[in-house]
């Protein structure tokens, strides 16, 4: 049996804590039905960053989590715009709109940032979990955390929060958005808040996993969970562990194959995924299926 | 008393008139039918009055008041397709969103509103399936749980979208005797119905609709062949035309 | 201006290869031709999941040759694509879960697996098919390229009319006995294929932009899908030339995201230029109609003020309007001013009064007929209540066009009065003032 070094231990929680607020906002994301979305604004988070960094010069600062909301919501904007303004579907709207800003955010990192920092294109992409091992520590509760955990854990807990406070008006709006509103609650409101949530989430896990690796953390939770269970409470908490699950397997993975510890998570999630597809209680493949043969027996 | 009273309500659709101007003025505790061809309008004028489709023009007065100050009095049962049934929520869960309104945004669902919800899906027989998710249901069932969501609101108002849209007959008539019951107490219930032949013995008041409002009052009163003629012999020609054109003209409305 | 293009062909010649344009142009053949269908069909995202699908084909490729050969990992990642969509069908068939999060599962699984894949091996140069680099195509690769770019055309060409049947109504090809899964199979086929022949020029990440955006430009400008698959293509290869040429001045630029910007400034300048569906034609179209309504009102209202005079004269102080309208007397003046303008009226001297002109009178006298007819229309066929229709008259008035009118007319049977018993002006009447209005302009009255 492989050992993990404590190094990978605070890897495992890193990527614990950028997946988890992922995990619950995706569930949302793919109830109403608006998983592209989550893409859209994963890929244009980027200028944002890249803005913001120029003017910092540091890649933990607050100011990038700003930038970023702010890239994330003129994306929805703009989908909205081009969608609503001409006679251009939803889908071909949001490709023109993310794959723009991406563009815009890669050449702006080698114009204004250039070489200096380790911006790297790569990272923009895979992200890199190894940061946490060579970061500076701080002392929290006797243990020396790595200080980059602090901000993400910040996160993790804010949107726990707000999850928790919001989770009847988000649940309604999605299920029934015509009821809501005749509740008094805004769909708009919700939508854009929901946005600029996911935004800061985005750019929290940006340096762990980077711009594409993260939409695998948006979705591939929700996506699983929504195959075991018919409950949404359980579907959060099961979301939850597979964000936990995927985490600790990735590491096996990278430390066993020695590959890279972000796209190892991302696959170990994927694994769970498949899993959940054949054998998912509540609509896997295999389960499907022998309820099928039980039933035809019953008849015969 | 007035349970609701529109006034030139009218209402466009990407520029194009659906509906036109309509006057009408509901007694509380009446259950009145709205009746009208495809295309009439119907759902459009109770989702117009709930708010969920803007209006372009007139207004809205609930219980005397605007719909805003009054919105804890009117409950809305939107047309079964308009949610997503395979949503991961119990039978339950659905119940308890009607409790919502009253809650507010951060109140917490506690047992009153289980009570309320447990006794909303008793009334429509719907209790013994409390936990099942609700893809599980037969369309009647699905339309037994949106009403006992309804219910739940304890509203003095209420708009349902086709509620009787493919239901089998025995739940067809337990909504009815539902909706009569809901009378009795005094609620003012507002349905869009398409079946003119079963209108007839279900409502008290009919309101016609076709575009614009043809008529309103007893339901014994609506049904003459002038009114009904009007009601579903097709479209006013010009009215479409120029609905057509005024579809294709830029906007100008506020020029004086 | 000659030194100018002179010094642009001094660069193409200088440039490191003549291979780069003609896989440029491919690029832009290839996505440009599939694009429209991806867009008129909405499975613009589709495009993005496959060429994000398609990256664990490409470490696949340089993985199992031995000097990363060309052939290989074409084919490679043309069965990880194709894997990709029946990967996105097969969710979607077999669960509850909505296209979206289909793709946006396959898409980032697919990548991550390439992603680990490749950070286990190391290849040198996969990274180039991240974000793409047409300076270093080597020989082989432009064959297929090229080779590629011409099956693409010659397929679409052969399947034209089933692909534009499909696209616009799938239930109806059915219907028409088209053999719709094979061609549904051939499509995303085809659309693999552009995709990796793409690969090389713009990326995995931003191939969708080349999917999309042109196609899209293309369908702001016109609605037949053969000129927009002209003009798109078009978009494509000016885009994707453009973009090797900016990103040969300055290496800081690469070729990917450079392409990507220019076809998303190219669809900027058209979202706000374009001559029909453009916004910014959308607006002038709209402020023409408010100041044509707005001198249409002004008409309206001298009428109605010299209709109230019994029509003795044909013309109105300026104050007098300028309360009939509930407006300032500066803005009256400047209403009357445009109604000069446009020759549908003259100043007394000195501006203190409007003479309506002949085309003045019969524009006035058509308003006021439209308002009153359309008036009388809503309360005698619509059951209006009288007190309700004068504002949508009031909308519908400028609108209504000559043959409406004249059935509007037929319909009510030739009316004299609308429903608040004013008369409605007709041919005579209008005629008549027209004459007055003619003879005041010859005396100068």
């Amino acid at each position: 049996m492989m050992e993990l070094d404590q190094d990978s231990w605070w890897m495992v929680g890193m990527s614990f804590l950028v997946a988890l607020p992922c995990a619950l906002l995706g569930v949302f994301l793919i109830l109403r039905r608006m998983s592209l979305v989550g893409d859209a604004i994963s890929h244009s988070a980027l200028p944002g960053i890249v803005v913001a960094f120029a003017f910092v010069g540091d890649l933990s600062s607050p100011w990038l989590l700003v930038g970023a909301a702010l890239a994330g919501l003129l994306v929805t904007f703009l989908i909205e715009q081009i969608h609503r303004h001409t006679r251009i579907k939803q889908d071909s709207a949001i490709g023109i709109a993310f794959t723009s800003l991406f563009a815009l955010g890669l050449i702006l990192i080698r114009v204004i940032i250039g070489d200096k920092v380790h911006l790297h294109q790569d990272m923009v992409l895979e992200g890199n979990l190894q940061h946490v091992a060579y970061a500076e520590t701080v002392g929290v509760m006797g243990l020396d955390v790595p200080d980059s955990l602090i901000p993400a854990a910040v996160v993790a807990a804010g949107t726990v929060i707000l999850m928790i406070i919001f989770y009847r008006v988000l649940t309604l709006s999605s299920f029934d958005s015509g009821l809501a509103a005749s509740f008094g609650y805004k769909p708009a409101v919700v939508h854009y808040g929901m946005m600029a949530v996911i935004s800061v989430v985005v750019v929290s896990a940006f340096e762990a996993v980077g711009a594409i690796l993260v939409i695998a953390l948006l979705i591939l939770p929700g996506a699983t969970a929504y195959l075991c269970t018919h409950r949404l409470k359980l579907l959060l908490v099961l979301s939850v562990l597979h964000a936990l699950v995927s985490s600790v397997m990735g590491m096996y993975f990278s430390v066993w194959l020695n590959g890279k510890e972000s796209a190892g998570v991302v696959v170990a999630g994927t694994g769970l995924f498949v899993l959940a597809w054949m054998f998912g209680p509540a609509d896997g493949v295999v389960i499907k299926a022998v309820q099928r043969r039980n039933r035809k027996l019953d008849e015969v | 008393m007035i349970a609701l009273e529109t006034h030139d309500l009218t209402v466009t659709y990407h520029k194009r008139p659906v509906l036109y101007g309509v006057d009408v003025e509901v007694e509380a505790g009446s259950l009145v039918g709205i009746i009208g061809p495809n295309g009439a309008g119907k759902s459009t004028l109770i989702k117009s009055i709930m708010g969920v489709v803007p209006h372009s023009g007139g207004w809205v007065k609930v219980f005397g008041k605007p719909l805003a100050d009054n919105l804890h009095r009117v409950g809305y049962v939107p047309q079964r397709e308009s949610v997503d049934w395979d949503f991961p929520v119990t039978v339950m869960d659905v119940a308890l969103m009607g409790t919502y309104g009253k809650l507010g945004l951060f109140g917490r669902v506690g047992k009153r509103e289980r009570m309320i919800a447990s006794e909303a899906l008793d009334k429509v027989g719907m209790l013994p399936y409390s936990k099942r998710q609700i893809g599980n249901l037969s369309g009647g069932q699905q339309q037994r749980v949106f009403l006992a969501r309804a219910l739940a609101q304890d509203s003095d108002l209420y708009f349902m979208d086709e509620p009787f849209a493919g239901v089998d007959a025995a739940t067809e008539s337990a909504i009815i005797e539902l909706l009569k019951e809901m009378r009795e107490c005094g609620k003012t219930v507002l349905v869009v119905h398409h079946d003119l032949q079963t209108a007839r013995e279900y409502f008290d008041h009919l309101l016609l609709l076709n575009m614009r409002l043809v008529a309103y009052g007893k339901t014994d009163e609506m049904y003459t062949t002038e009114l009904l003629q009007k009601t579903y012999g097709g479209r006013l020609t010009i009215l479409d035309e120029v609905a057509e054109r005024a579809a294709k003209t830029p906007e100008a409305k506020h020029e004086i | 201006m000659m030194w100018e293009l002179f010094n642009v062909g001094d660069v193409l010649a200088l440039s490191l290869s003549q291979k780069a344009p003609i896989a440029a142009i491919c690029v832009g053949i290839c996505c440009g031709l599939l694009g429209c269908f991806v867009v008129v069909r909405r499975v613009a995202l589709l495009g993005d999941a496959i060429s994000h699908a398609v990256f664990p084909g490409v470490v696949a490729g340089f993985m199992w040759s031995d000097d990363r050969d060309p052939w290989v990992i074409f084919v490679c990642a043309l069965v990880a694509g194709l894997m990709g969509v029946g990967v996105v069908r097969a969710i979607v068939t077999s669960t509850r879960l909505k296209s979206d999060a289909a793709l946006g599962i396959v898409l980032a699984s697919f990548f991550a697996v390439g992603v680990f894949w490749n950070s286990t091996q190391q290849f040198p140069g996969v990274d180039g098919f991240l974000f793409g680099d047409l300076t270093t195509i080597a020989d082989v690769d432009l064959w297929l390229m090229v080779g590629s770019t011409f099956a693409v055309g010659m397929l679409v060409c052969m399947f034209l009319r089933p692909f534009r049947v499909l696209s616009f109504d799938e239930g109806f090809a059915i219907g028409l006995g088209y053999p719709v899964r094979f061609l549904n199979g051939l499509f995303f086929g085809l659309l693999a294929f552009a995709v990796v022949v793409a690969l090389q020029a713009v990326g995995v990440i931003l191939v969708s932009a080349m999917l999309i955006t042109p196609a899209a430009t293309a369908y702001l400008l016109t609605n037949r899908i053969q000129k927009m698959m002209g003009l798109s293509v078009l978009l494509g290869v000016l885009a994707a030339l453009g973009g090797w040429y900016i990103a040969s001045i300055d290496v800081r630029f690469q070729t990917g995201p450079v392409i990507t910007l220019l076809a998303a400034f190219v669809f900027a300048c058209t979202y706000f230029l374009a001559p029909r569906h453009g916004v910014l034609a959308k607006y002038l179209r709209r402020s023409g109609m408010k100041s044509r309504v707005h001198r249409e009102n002004t008409l309206k209202a001298i009428y109605r003020i010299i209709e109230e005079d019994g029509f003795k004269s044909s013309g109105v102080g300026v104050e007098r309007l300028a309360e009939v309208r509930k407006l300032s007397f500066e803005q009256v003046t400047k209403d009357g001013q445009q109604l000069v303008r446009n020759d549908e009226a003259s100043w007394e001297e000195g501006k203190s009064a409007l003479y309506l002109t002949s085309s003045g009178w019969r524009r006035a006298a058509e308003i006021v007929r439209n308002h009153r007819l359309w008036e009388l229309y809503l309360t005698d066929q619509a059951d209006y209540a009288a007190d309700h229709v004068h504002d949508d008259a009031e909308q519908i008035e400028h609108i209504l066009g000559a043959d409406t009118v004249r059935k509007l007319e037929r319909d009510l049977n030739f009316p004299q009065f609308d429903p608040h018993g004013k008369p409605i002006p007709n041919l005579e009447t209008t005629l008549q003032m027209e004459k007055a209005a003619g003879k005041q302009e010859e005396t100068g009255y």
